[in-house]
């Protein structure tokens, strides 16, 4: 039965409050990175617009302008002030250092989990089920467990703080996921199209790479874009295995200072790494949405 | 004169002569006077001349928050050279002395050494956790370590004793380092464990009271003198400025942080109290300990309700918001309370910790080198690791942000670094800033009484930083919220030796 | 699979048949080496770990057999970590569950506007753990925080008892940031399904004259089962290993209220407790391992 103008607007509504609800805390910490410190603590209530906003949190954390030098704009007295020290909180270099571990755990990833999920797609094997519960169960093992193991393993073979260590170890904690989804979408292009292909003398390899590969473009971008995400946003791996480089998560764990946490620079650090991820999960929401079913409707 | 005077005179007089016939530069004559005793007010250094035009700002400015003591500079340039492009690293916590070493270091120690120092700087949790990592695995990650007096134990075994290398390095040792300048109390309380020096002292965070004077006077409330009067103030204090939002103390009683614990040995050793007897026995649930425990499950009273889900940093964010009128904690967040857009600037003052009742525990009858006194100490190391690759670059670190005129100048700039040494606290750029405003130093008065008076120092013990951080904060976090025991402070503690009598004897060291 | 062998033959090909690309052995090769070494070595570690003691003098690790584990069996703690874990992993995944299928039926519509409704709902899925963390932090403080605020002024929480400091309560305040994070996750996994499923039998019911609430429980949400039981998996999963939030919200606190098993092992760590932790670690992954095995052949779900 058709729903009436009523329902529908009465749904319209209800859709734009729920989704307004989850927006909320985004909005409110982007809100707060350009607020002045006093706007933040205000006890006598949240404080919406209320304020003059300032540019300085993310002038210090993304155009590396030192906390000292805004001091003195502000009219303070630098007796007690360092100029021209080294400024802790810009985090640039950072932003850097997360997106070429995301970018190289993502390709490292994708090259993989392709492989395994067209095999497993197309080829029947005994214990098929079972090697794949194994895929999944690697997720089961809480990272702090994996830290001590890893670091020692690491250090034996000179990966101790390197890109590439990272790289390999978010690859290890994507490969799960990424390989059923991609399973799922390898499972939507239909056997013919692989069998017509090798009649015709493609080998098993040709098919792959030639045909069935490119039908699932969409698939592997959105494989590509949860890598991604998730290495991006990893925290607890990067920490014990990096010094030097240091990931977006763990250089906002470093703002809380023994004497007070740094609100202004974490919520502008915190609202930058969120903008790259938005814009790659928006173009990619389509496949997403298709290939979540995980090939759990395929009977 | 006696001798001694002469010599001081003339040298005195050498030094004038010179920095008239422009042989020496203000700075350096200025740091000469500190020498030989003679101060220097603003004014008068004015009046030397010279220097840079400072446009308009008052004070010492940043010309001299520049001053390089340029004999030591150029020492470290030759002494450096063979170690120039080494990298060396450690990691450390946000507290001022390293922020400011960390900004001081690239223009300054590199610039003349060529030598990269690699700082991480994370909360202090995690500084413990890497240090660990690494010592397991000796890893040789970190030249250099960042320990709080509570790690000694743990970790002596892996550090270098300083002096010892020093007098065997002669090549590398810094001239006029001067070791007895550090402050004794402090090299004894934090560095040194079953007789070896681990390390050179770096901060000193300490409790003493800070409270708003102006919330004093207006209600016409006398200055506490020992503890029992100090809660009747608090509860005073609560009672008069609570509609005003205004608590009579703030506490860090974060469940499970060790925080908690450092808030909870104030009050343990404040009412005579311990946490080990001689017999290396859990004591904290005797009568002084059950009564130190009650008075402090009274100031969470009279704290803000989340003083319960805050550490120091929470802590001493309520002080600066004006959540709260007074605490006996760490001095560290004093200059914090004086900056510029700081609610109470100015408002503030600090004094040495009200006295213990009925008395101090003596130390000899407590466990493990354990020394009562209310003026708990958590002042660190930095720490030369017996795994670096780089020992010889790291010491030339260690001994440039550890000299006498770095140390004196960290204590001045960034602010809240007390001072280790017993030069700096009598430098005149110190005492120049003992008033209100970004980076004053005005608290270090009641700090080095503190430090020499009633310094108060936590257990040596290998398994001190478990116990500290994971058993004993966690169960007073779960009396002080209600999740447990009921509000019963004794039956708490008695929970507590419990747990810390077994694995004192598990691990074998009673 | 004798055409593939012939053309084979017929390109004169020598390789044993296991190393073609016919074989599964070379596509899966590279990913079983690599769980192999970054999977099997950590886990391997991890269970020599558990069957040592450290010596904390000598630093040292002894063999010590079921040392650790007997200490983890009767450690009060640990029961109680493992039961704030199964408590949040439960509540958590059932309001994750509901709130994602309700939202993708309200979703799941071609109407306009819709589809920018449904990209803005994947918001939350791309915020860091961590930030997301600091971000309910920020919102939950006692003082300042403008979530506390509404929630004082609605009389639900009392200005004395703030959110996070109350037992009873933090343990919501930290579901609160693993919900808000993970129902969008939900909402794409239903998304996906409603999709995907057939139209007939729905036009079918509405001819019949079904209501929509008899439509959505006797056929949709059937339709759906097996959707639901892997994206149940999978978060179900994630929620039982929850440490970010706790380590950033609470600590694991007040008391031990929120003291979740991973974050009972991560503070053991950070202490240099490794073989305790280890063993800690081993836990979770054999109640996980468990479960999972169980409910994979219960609801019967095939990858």
């Amino acid at each position: 039965m058709e729903p009436t103008f009523f329902q529908k607007r009465l749904r319209d509504v209800v859709a734009v409050i729920v989704v307004a609800i989850f927006m909320f805390p985004i909005a409110w910490w982007a809100l707060s990175s350009i607020k002045p410190y006093s706007a933040i603590f205000d006890r006598s209530g949240p404080v919406y617009v209320d304020f003059t906003p300032t540019p300085d949190n993310y002038r210090v954390t993304l155009l590396g302008v030192s906390r000292v030098q805004i001091g003195m704009e502000q009219g303070g007295d630098a007796a007690g002030v360092i100029k021209g020290g080294a400024n802790s909180y810009d985090s640039r270099q950072s932003l850097a250092d997360s997106a070429i571990i995301a970018v190289g755990s993502t390709i490292v990833t994708l090259f993989l989990a392709t492989l395994a999920a067209y095999c497993l797609s197309r080829m029947q094997f005994v214990g098929q089920q079972s090697f794949l519960f194994w895929i999944l169960s690697q997720r089961f093992m809480p990272p702090i467990a994996m830290v001590i193991p890893i670091v020692f393993m690491f250090r034996d073979l000179g990966l101790r703080d390197t890109y590439l260590g990272l790289i390999l170890v978010h690859t290890l904690i994507n490969l799960p996921l990424a390989v059923l989804l991609l399973k799922s979408f390898f499972d939507d292009v239909p056997r013919e199209i692989d069998e017509a292909a090798m009649i015709d003398g493609a080998t098993r390899a040709q098919t792959f790479y030639k045909i069935v590969l490119p039908m699932v473009k969409g698939g592997m971008a959105a494989a590509a874009v949860l890598c991604f995400i998730f290495s991006w946003t990893e925290f607890l791996l990067s920490l014990f295995l990096t010094t030097e480089i240091r990931t977006v998560p763990v250089k906002i764990s470093t703002f809380v200072t023994s004497t007070a946490t740094e609100w202004g620079y974490i919520t502008a650090l915190g609202t930058s790494a969120i903008v790259p991820s938005f814009i790659f999960i928006l173009l990619v929401q389509r496949h997403l949405v298709r290939g979540l079913t995980l090939g759990s409707l395929k009977d | 004169m006696s001798l001694k005077d002469h010599d001081k005179k003339t040298f005195i007089v050498d030094a004038c002569n010179d920095f008239t016939a422009k042989r020496l530069t203000k700075r350096d004559f200025m740091r000469r006077m500190a020498m030989a005793g003679v101060g220097f007010s603003a004014f008068n250094a004015g009046l030397l001349g010279g220097g840079r035009k400072r446009g308009g700002l008052l004070g010492l400015g940043p010309d001299e928050a520049q001053a390089q003591d340029a004999d030591m500079l150029k020492w470290l340039a030759d002494v450096g050279k063979p170690y120039a492009g080494t990298k060396i690293r450690y990691t450390s916590e946000a507290t001022p002395p390293s922020i400011v070493a960390n900004q001081l270091v690239a223009g300054e120690f590199t610039k003349a050494t060529g030598i990269e120092v690699e700082v991480e700087i994370v909360p202090l949790e995690q500084v413990l956790a890497k240090a660990t990592q690494d010592v397991q695995g000796q890893l040789g990650t970190y030249d250099l370590y960042y320990l709080d007096q509570s790690w000694m134990a743990t970790f002596s075994q892996d550090v270098i004793d300083p002096r010892e290398y020093y007098d065997q390095n002669k090549e590398l040792a810094m001239p006029g380092f001067d070791w007895d300048d550090f402050s004794k109390p402090l090299v004894d309380g934090i560095a040194m464990y079953n007789g070896k020096q681990c390390g050179i002292p770096f901060d000193i965070p300490i409790f003493i009271l800070m409270y708003r004077k102006d919330l004093f006077d207006k209600h016409n409330i006398a200055l506490p003198k020992d503890l029992d009067e100090y809660l009747k103030v608090v509860q005073q204090m609560t009672e008069a400025e609570k509609g005003n939002g205004i608590f009579g103390t703030a506490c860090q009683a974060k469940s499970g942080h060790y925080s908690l614990e450092c808030d909870w040995t104030m009050a343990l050793w404040g009412h005579g109290g311990s946490i080990f007897n001689k017999d290396k026995m859990f004591a904290g649930n005797d009568e002084q300990g059950v009564t130190g425990l009650k008075f402090y499950q009274e100031l969470v009273k009279n704290s803000p309700p989340s003083a319960t889900t805050w550490t120091w940093d929470g802590q001493g964010q309520a002080l600066t918001q004006g959540a709260a009128a007074m605490a006996i904690t760490w001095g560290e967040d004093f200059p914090g309370f004086d900056a510029n857009d700081s609610k109470v600037k100015g408002l503030f003052e600090a004094l040495p910790a009200p006295k213990e009742v009925p008395g101090r525990r003596a130390a000899a009858d407590c466990g493990f080198n354990e020394i009562p006194a209310v003026g708990h100490q958590g002042g660190s190391t930095i720490s030369l690791s017996q795994y670096s690759k780089n020992k010889e670059a790291a010491w030339l670190f260690m001994q440039w942000v550890c000299s006498k005129d770095v140390m004196a100048r960290v204590s001045t700039l960034g602010g809240g670094a007390s001072p280790m040494r017993n030069s700096s606290f009598t430098d005149p750029r110190v005492k120049e800033k003992a008033v209100v405003g970004p980076g004053t130093t005005r608290h270090f008065d009641a700090i080095k009484w503190t430090i020499d008076n009633q310094m108060g120092s936590e257990p040596d013990m290998p398994i001190w930083a478990d116990l500290s951080n994971n058993d004993i904060p966690v169960e007073l976090g779960k009396l002080l919220t209600g999740q447990d025991y009921n509000g019963d402070a004794k039956a708490c503690l008695d929970a507590i030796g419990k747990i810390v009598d077994g694995k004192v004897a598990d691990a074998g060291l009673r | 699979m004798s055409d593939v062998a012939s053309v084979e033959r017929a390109r004169g090909l020598a390789l044993p048949r296991f190393l073609t690309a016919d074989s599964p052995v070379p596509w899966l090769l590279p990913i079983t080496a690599m769980l192999t070494v970054f999977g099997l070595y950590p886990l391997g570690y991890s269970i020599w770990l558990s069957l040592h003691k450290r010596n904390v003098l000598t630093r040292q690790l002894d063999f010590a057999g079921g040392y650790q584990w007997a200490k983890a069996f009767s450690d009060a703690r640990m029961w109680g970590a493992l039961e704030t874990t199964l408590l949040y992993t439960f509540v958590a995944l059932a309001l994750q569950l509901v709130l994602g299928i309700l939202i993708a039926l309200l979703l799941d519509t071609d109407r306009r506007g819709y589809g920018v409704l449904r990209a803005m709902m994947t918001l939350p899925l791309v915020v860091p753990p961590a930030v997301t963390g600091m971000m309910f932090l920020l919102m939950q403080d006692g003082s300042f925080g403008v979530l506390s605020f509404y929630l004082y002024a609605l009389d639900l929480v009392s200005p004395a008892r703030p959110l996070l400091t109350q037992p009873h309560t933090a343990l919501i305040a930290v579901m609160l940031a693993d919900i808000w994070q993970w129902t969008p996750f939900m909402v794409l996994i239903m998304l996906a399904g409603l999709r995907s499923l057939p139209k007939d039998p729905f036009e079918a019911a509405a001819i019949d004259g079904a209501s929509a609430v008899q439509t959505f429980f006797r056929l949709t949400l059937p339709m759906l089962r097996k959707v639901i039981a892997v994206a149940v998996l999978i978060r179900g999963v994630d929620l039982f290993r929850i440490y970010d939030y706790v380590y950033i919200i609470t600590a694991g606190g007040p008391g031990t209220a929120t003291e979740t098993l991973s974050f009972y092992a991560g503070r053991i760590y950070f202490t240099g407790d490794f073989p305790y932790a280890a063993t800690l670690s081993l836990i979770v992954l054999i109640v996980l391992i468990v479960v999972s095995n169980i409910f994979v052949r219960v609801f019967k779900v095939r990858f």
